[in-house]
């Protein structure tokens, strides 16, 4: 679902990618619009986290269609450079950002990062700009970028509802490995969730290694992890039901039955007999040692 | 300056990368030494530094900086490192003198709610000042910003979102614009916890600077316990890529801190093991 979400976005669309501290979701953001880029469509970006030379490194395509506005040397407005501060972040200041170059092409907003602004504005007017974008027709499309770990679960839940889609990514088990979590929501109403293991080249380019159906994930998972001892074994440790019906047949050595205990508290005559010679060596007199010496 | 350190982080006084954000962050233990290493490193490198040391006296940096082979007083003297001294600073504000002029850098300790605007501004004036170039002074390498610890705000009354915006205005001024590097320290006490993103505290500090870094090490303990051969451990992520594609990279050291430097080798391989 990663790479069709990467192909093409409906009108409208609020994509919402979630990452941590321990994976970052800069690069997916990049293939993202790296994948806008190559579709012709005009991007603009709103710079919060990263400049424009670092977010611009490593893109391939033709970065004129790719409008950068650059909220992260002065975001707050300290220096007076600014071009963009995050208190401008409405819907009429937005529009008139995005009026300033002229394109027939649609446009894609990439906010980068939520949370940046999520810190200085309150999540109400983040929500109600972000829909106002949604069904304004400015964008085609919103694609943020939200360090899940930096705000209040509810902040984030309140945030990624109005999004149609959130990718949640996760570091994978090996080397470049990624896991991403996917919920869709398609206009009917249907939601569609699923997990994917994917890894991003250096062109930024996404390659989904492998689908891992969500239920099945988590069966599959901890098998894994969990060698079973009983595997390769050179000896049967299970019983059929014959093998079983003569295990408990059988006496064991130490229980003692009636018939054992009769048999062997009752002797028959002449077995098992004592019979003793008294003899002179035996008589020993612990007291007299010297007792047999003729002196 | 620690060789060893530096040819884990593949640096050397006269290469190193540029633009980098160094995140240190300790739990349970104490990574201060680090910041002993980085300012040596960086003076040697011939960098200019600037150094914002909050927790201790300039004598005491003094002191381990000349077990480690460099002398802050000749390199402040050169113009080379610019030291804003927190506890003397502090001390000016709160007991306030009529001859101390002071800088107002310190400002936030009046109001702290005002942010560290401030605090910026004497970072941003320090790195970035030529020294005017009449006196034929030395040219000094790309700026350096060091602070000794970040942590030390909080408990000062700042709020952790107005460090993180310090930190933010810093890494756009001294890394990207000027292709310096950032080092700072954070502490954190205590036990990992599932905070739930809550607004304050050194856990929630440490997530947002570690967004913003392209470098972290972690210094912790070891879990096992106290040892007189292993210090602790120390985690080294990079977390930017650098053009061979390479995302994410964790390696795990041991370490133990000498009189003059200290040694950091692989897990289990220390002398007292092998």
């Amino acid at each position: 679902m990663l790479s069709e979400l990467l192909q093409g976005t409906d009108t409208g669309a609020v994509l919402i990618i979630q990452d941590s501290c321990s994976y970052s979701g800069q690069h997916l953001l990049k293939s993202f619009i790296s994948a806008a880029l190559n579709k012709e469509e005009a991007v603009h970006v709103l710079g919060f986290d990263v400049s424009e030379e670092e977010l611009k490194d490593g893109l391939t395509a033709s970065t004129q269609r790719l409008h950068f506005h650059s909220a992260y040397t002065d975001p707050l407005g300290w220096t007076n450079r600014t071009a963009f501060t995050v208190h401008q972040f409405c819907v009429e200041e937005l529009t008139h950002l995005l009026k300033q170059t002229s394109h027939p092409k649609p446009v894609t907003l990439v906010i980068d990062s939520l949370s940046w602004i999520l810190r200085h504005v309150s999540p109400p007017a983040v929500c109600k700009t972000l829909q106002q974008l949604k069904k304004g027709g400015a964008v085609r499309a919103v694609i943020g970028l939200l360090h899940a770990d930096m705000h209040q679960r509810g902040t984030v839940g309140s945030v990624c509802h109005l999004a149609t889609s959130v990718i949640t990514v996760a570091p994978g088990t090996k080397g470049d490995e990624a896991v991403a979590k996917i919920t869709k929501r398609s206009k009917s109403g249907k939601v569609m969730q699923d997990e994917e293991i994917f890894s991003i080249k250096g062109d930024f380019s996404v390659t989904v290694v492998s689908k891992t159906s969500h239920a099945g994930h988590r069966q599959t998972e901890p098998e894994e992890h969990q060698t079973d001892p009983t595997a390769n074994l050179t000896f049967n440790i299970r019983l059929s039901d014959t093998e079983r019906e003569a295990k408990e047949k059988l006496a064991l050595p130490f229980v003692f039955s009636k018939e054992k205990k009769t048999a062997l508290l009752q002797s028959g005559p002449g077995s098992g007999r004592i019979l003793y010679e008294p003899d002179a060596n035996d008589d020993y007199d612990q007291e007299d040692p010297d007792d047999d010496l003729d002196v | 300056m620690f060789t060893e350190l530096n040819s884990i982080l593949n640096a050397t006084p006269d290469s190193f990368t540029q633009g980098e954000f160094i995140l240190v962050s300790d739990r349970q233990s104490d990574a201060s030494f680090l910041i002993h290493h980085f300012l040596s490193f960086y003076l040697r490198a011939r960098c200019k530094v600037c150094f914002l040391g909050l927790v201790q006296s300039f004598s005491h940096y003094s002191a381990i900086s000349q077990r480690l082979g460099v002398s802050l007083t000749q390199a402040r003297e050169k113009g080379q490192l610019i030291f804003l001294e927190g506890l003397k600073e502090s001390l000016s504000i709160l007991i306030p003198q009529e001859t101390t002029t002071g800088s107002q850098a310190m400002d936030f300790l009046r109001d702290p709610t005002v942010g560290l605007q401030r605090l910026y501004e004497f970072v941003r004036s320090s790195v970035s000042s030529d020294g005017g170039g009449e006196e034929g002074v030395e040219e000094w390498g790309p700026p350096v910003l060091l602070v000794d610890d970040v942590s030390v705000l909080l408990s000062l009354g700042v709020s952790a979102g107005a460090v993180l915006d310090f930190s933010h205005y810093c890494r756009a001024t001294v890394c990207s614009q000027l292709q310096g590097n950032i080092v700072m320290l954070v502490r954190c006490h205590g036990e990992e916890a599932e905070d739930d993103g809550s607004d304050e505290g050194s856990e929630w500090l440490l997530k947002g600077l570690t967004h913003q870094c392209s470098l972290t090490l972690h210094v912790q303990g070891l879990p096992t316990g106290y040892c007189r051969d292993i210090h602790g451990q120390v985690e080294v992520c990079w977390r930017r890529r650098r053009g061979d594609g390479q995302h994410t990279q964790k390696k795990l050291f041991q370490y133990k801190v000498h009189d003059k430097g200290a040694s950091f080798f692989a897990p289990g391989t220390s002398s007292a093991v092998l």
